[in-house]
């Protein structure tokens, strides 16, 4: 257990002591102003929103800024295998008394530890921005919508970071795994309206349109979806894991 | 020339190698890279693994640290098999492979922070120490990417050294140094063996580096063992040494030593005032003796020692060394 913590302490302070780390962390707290600034000074239909914890139960999901904390995660997590095998450092890693899996299983915390962070800048910079302009407050089944759009955001961008974190060590380029993790954001829109597609990781990610705009295709449900979801997730790590402790290192 | 030996009488035969290469073979597409290689590292020793390029040595190390799977064969690492008892077997290794590699956005203080977290027993007062033996203080807060690359491999082999290892493998630990840093290498790695009482494997293809270093060599070539052989400290160690004796006057001398029984002579140099003999120590004195009767002026008496170089050449065929 000590060992593990160890291990993933390793791999954070490997994402948080590069200067680029605050490059994201702003953004994202830039961002989540910005367009809270934008909807309240030029959006119509904002009679619902009373309340700070009102505007985040809208913001947090996919469909709100939940792409935007994914696509950051995406970004600032992928290479966290590939860039120990370009800076070499791959070799100083696995010849320590630490098995390939230890090692793995770190970095994938790590990358999770990360999207929390993210998802939770999100959420503080939004609530701070909104209460000046909505007021501070909200009702307790305000602040559960909040928490439950919050973890949809957060499963949404975990799956992508997810499957960015495989394609980095199944390719060892850090390049081409913030390229397949992005272009999954974006294929998450698309809809192909055939009975079959449900089975596909896309339309399942986004967890909050069964609170909104129902199931995207017939026999879809929540529970289906998050099925789907862990299978896919299971798919990707076995995967990963696969490659990482076969590869010969050179 | 200290060495470790001279503090640390080699072990009785019996006792376990630090590092045993049994028939290891590394099989890529149809290629043998590495054929049925087997020797032994003992307690105490420096060896050199030398080879032309391409020789096998990077990729024979990359098994022994179970970087690459090991196709046939098996390394024991203290008794432990690198293959099933990983860890048991990892932990007694510390290891420079082809360059050493750190996170250069940190500092050297922080990269082997990240190696002690992935130890069992590392402190920070064990950290100090590695620290302090490689001289590494001044530069201890800089960040890695403003090191030199002498300044590296000493951090390299100051992480090597962290989890107090049995066993130390450098592959090319000079790679990129000059001279001055190659000798201070050399010296931190006698230091260090004698300080830190380990084995020490060393790859390379700088013969008289290897030399002044190490104890013993194993010379592979095309993946196949060579040569073994122990280097002699402060000489050949052969029975009866090769010498150069440099005189007034050669001819006589010639036929002084040859009037000698045992004693062979062979002409020097040409054109200049030297004689070449073998000779056992014991028959020294009365070599000396008889040439200052016959009134020969000695200036100089040397061994004429093979350089390492002529025999790695002699060894490997000579045509592709680096
Ligand atoms: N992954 C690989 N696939 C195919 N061939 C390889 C692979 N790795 C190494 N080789 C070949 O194996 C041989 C041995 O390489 P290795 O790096 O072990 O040599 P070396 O003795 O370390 O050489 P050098 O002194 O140049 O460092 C070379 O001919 C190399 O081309
Ligand atoms: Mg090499």
């Amino acid at each position: 257990m000590r060992n593990g913590i160890r291990l993933i302490q390793n791999e954070w302070l490997k994402l948080t002591k590069k200067r680029s780390f605050w490059v994201p962390v702003s953004m994202m707290v830039l961002i989540a102003a910005m367009v809270t600034f934008m909807l309240y000074k030029f959006s119509s239909n904002l009679s619902e929103i009373d309340s700070a914890a009102a505007y985040l139960s809208g913001m947090m999901g996919a469909s709100g800024l939940g792409q935007f904390v994914a696509i950051l995660s995406i970004v600032g997590t992928a290479g966290i295998v590939a860039q120990e095998h370009a800076q070499g450092t791959i070799k100083f890693l696995l010849i320590r008394s630490r098995s390939r899996g230890e090692i793995f299983a770190a970095k994938y915390a790590a990358a999770v530890l990360y999207t929390l962070l993210m998802t939770l800048i999100a959420g503080v910079s939004m609530y701070a921005a909104s209460g000046f302009m909505f007021g501070f407050g909200g009702t307790g089944a305000q602040w559960l919508d909040v928490l439950k759009e919050s973890a949809y955001g957060l499963v949404y961008s975990i799956v992508y970071v997810t499957l960015a974190f495989m394609v980095g060590a199944l390719t060892r380029s850090t390049g081409v795994a913030i390229g397949v993790g992005l272009a999954g954001t974006m294929f998450g829109s698309l809809m192909i309206f055939k009975d079959f597609y449900k089975y596909v990781l896309f339309p399942n990610v986004n967890l909050s349109v069964y609170d909104t705009v129902g199931p995207p295709l017939p026999g879809m449900s929540i529970g289906f979806s998050l099925v789907v979801l862990a299978v896919y997730m299971a798919l990707f790590l076995v995967a990963g894991y696969t490659v990482f402790r076969r590869r010969d290192v050179a | 020339m200290t060495l470790t030996q001279s503090t640390k009488p080699r072990q009785a035969g019996g006792e376990e190698p630090v590092l045993r290469l049994q028939n290891v073979s590394k099989i890529i597409g149809r290629k043998k890279i590495v054929d049925q290689l087997s020797f032994d590292v003992r307690r105490g020793e420096i060896v050199g693994l030398l080879g032309p390029n391409g020789a096998g040595k990077t990729t024979t190390i990359r098994m022994m640290t179970g970087l690459i799977k090991i196709s046939e064969g098996d390394v024991k690492i203290a008794g432990r098999s690198i293959q099933s008892q990983f860890k048991d077997a990892i932990v007694q290794v510390g290891a420079i492979i082809e360059n050493p590699e750190f996170y250069p956005y940190m500092s050297g203080y922080d990269n082997l922070k990240q190696a002690a977290r992935m130890t069992d027993s590392v402190t920070s007062e064990r950290i100090a120490e590695v620290i302090s033996l490689l001289g590494l203080q001044e530069a201890l807060h800089k960040k890695v990417k403003a090191y030199s690359l002498g300044m590296r491999q000493r951090l390299g082999i100051a992480q090597a050294l962290l989890d107090r290892p049995k066993l130390l493998i450098l592959d090319e630990p000079t790679n990129g140094l000059d001279p001055a840093g190659i000798r201070e290498m050399r010296d931190y790695l006698k230091k260090i063996a004698v300080s830190e009482g380990i084995a020490i494997l060393v790859s390379s293809h700088l013969l008289s580096e290897i030399e002044q270093m190490c104890t013993r060599v194993v010379v592979i070539q095309n993946g196949r063992l060579v040569t073994e052989r122990a280097i002699g400290a402060g000489g050949s160690g052969q029975e009866r040494p090769e010498l150069r004796l440099r005189v007034d006057n050669p001819a006589r001398a010639r036929q002084v030593l040859e009037s000698l029984k045992g004693v062979q002579a062979l002409d020097g140099r040409e054109g200049e005032h030297e004689i070449i003999c073998q000779a056992a120590d014991e028959e020294m004195p009365a070599l000396i003796d008889a040439l200052r009767q016959a009134e020969v002026a000695i200036y100089r008496i040397t061994e004429t020692r093979k350089s390492l170089e002529d025999e790695f050449l002699q060894w490997t065929g000579g045509n592709q060394i680096a």
